[in-house]
């Protein structure tokens, strides 16, 4: 893991910006743009963590509140995640997340209508105009060598289990066993795979 | 309700108009309004309108309440798009009034040839319009789709994701697509 130091530029970046100081990418990680950090709130240290040969692709979100922190295993890979973090969301080694996902682990609003019209008429005076409604948060977890399909939604406190494959555009409300195929909205489980392990085959 | 107490990146096309305290933000939200009403884009006081694009056919009217936040929202309005107060609508969601083009196989024929470059002064067939109407204290999640022909009663909350096909009774939650009725609120 390379030293959390200044303000680091990424070569070639369409962007105008930086990786924040407490985002601690190991030197093997890619990030295409400086762009995914715009939404960047973090005050943990780090903030945000990307193990080896771990990549964040142009689309990638990272709309994390001041004690959120995000990890990316090894060889984890997103291509274009919208992550909302306010506690912790962990992609494990080898885990694969498509475009368009959206991986929440808090509403940012609460439920009552009426505490959501006092929160509402609160966010003109905000110079950034955010909705934030100090909900509590509840952790996600992607699990190794998981696969999530594109367009999914994987909502509060929902963990993926190792292995298990989350089928495209599916919303994901509960907990996925590890090994076992889910799909739709709601999402269910449609078949448990066979070759129950994440071992290489080379 | 001015033009002028409204903070925006972008400037106001001459039939959008904007309460105090509104902001509206993003590259080009009205690149695509071709409504010919006036006014055709109506935002209440203290809304924050976040990258939304609102495009809206020649007829269409969208009518937003008071302290509403959207976030990249895409409102697709060929009739009537009415959203009450205090309604928030998350990333990535669609609203459409209309079917876009007919059900009907031979006469979408005959749109995708008024559509197309030949088609020029040709009409486009009857295509189904509906008006969608939002109440009060609405929460719409992100990634979401609400189609034509909806009612959302107040205080509805719309887990991320669903596709909205059918109304929303007040004050319950749902899920899904086709979104069904999961609690209330």
């Amino acid at each position: 893991m390379s030293e959390i130091s200044g303000p680091r530029t990424i070569p070639g970046d369409w962007h105008d910006g930086t990786i924040p100081a407490n985002v601690a990418i190991d030197d093997t990680a890619y990030i295409e743009s400086t762009f995914s950090f715009v939404e960047f709130r973090s005050e943990m240290v780090p903030g945000v963590t990307m193990g080896r040969g771990a990549s964040a692709y142009f689309g990638t979100m990272f709309d994390v509140g001041s004690q959120g922190r995000v990890t990316l295993g090894e060889y984890a890979l997103v291509h274009g995640a919208r992550i909302i973090c306010d506690s912790t969301i962990e992609i494990h080694d080898y885990a694969l997340i498509s475009w368009n996902v959206l991986l929440m682990d808090n509403y940012r609003v609460p439920r009552d209508p009426d505490a959501r019209r006092h929160l509402l008429e609160r966010v003109p005076v905000l110079s950034d105009r955010r909705l934030d409604g100090n909900t509590e948060p509840a952790p996600i977890v992607i699990g190794r060598n998981a696969w999530v399909g594109f367009d999914v939604c994987v909502l509060p406190g929902v963990s993926v289990g190792e292995g298990s494959i989350v089928g495209a555009r599916s919303v994901v409300i509960e907990d996925v066993p590890p090994f076992t195929v889910v799909a739709g909205n709601p999402a269910r489980v449609i078949r448990t795979l066979q070759h129950q392990t994440s071992d290489r085959h080379d | 309700m001015t033009d002028e107490s409204a903070v925006s990146t972008a400037r106001l096309p001459h039939n959008v108009r904007a309460g105090p305290g509104t902001v509206i933000t993003g590259g080009a939200p009205f690149h695509r309004l071709n409504s010919l009403r006036d006014p055709a884009v109506v935002i209440g006081a203290n809304c924050t309108m976040d990258r939304v694009h609102f495009a809206l056919g020649p007829e269409g009217v969208v009518e937003i309440g008071d302290y509403c936040c959207f976030t990249s929202a895409i409102l697709l309005c060929e009739q009537n798009i009415r959203i009450g107060n205090y309604v928030v609508i998350g990333w990535n969601t669609t609203i459409a009034d209309t079917d876009f083009h007919p059900l009907e196989p031979a006469q979408r024929i005959a749109d995708a040839i008024a559509s197309s470059p030949l088609g020029t002064n040709r009409p486009r067939p009857h295509i189904e319009k509906l008006p969608v109407i939002i109440e009060d204290d609405v929460w719409i999640g992100p990634n979401t789709a609400i189609l034509k022909g909806v009612v959302i009663g107040a205080g509805a909350f719309i887990e991320p994701g669903s596709l909205v096909a059918h109304d929303v009774p007040p004050r319950t939650r749902v899920i899904g697509n086709p979104a069904r009725v999961v609690g209330t609120v």
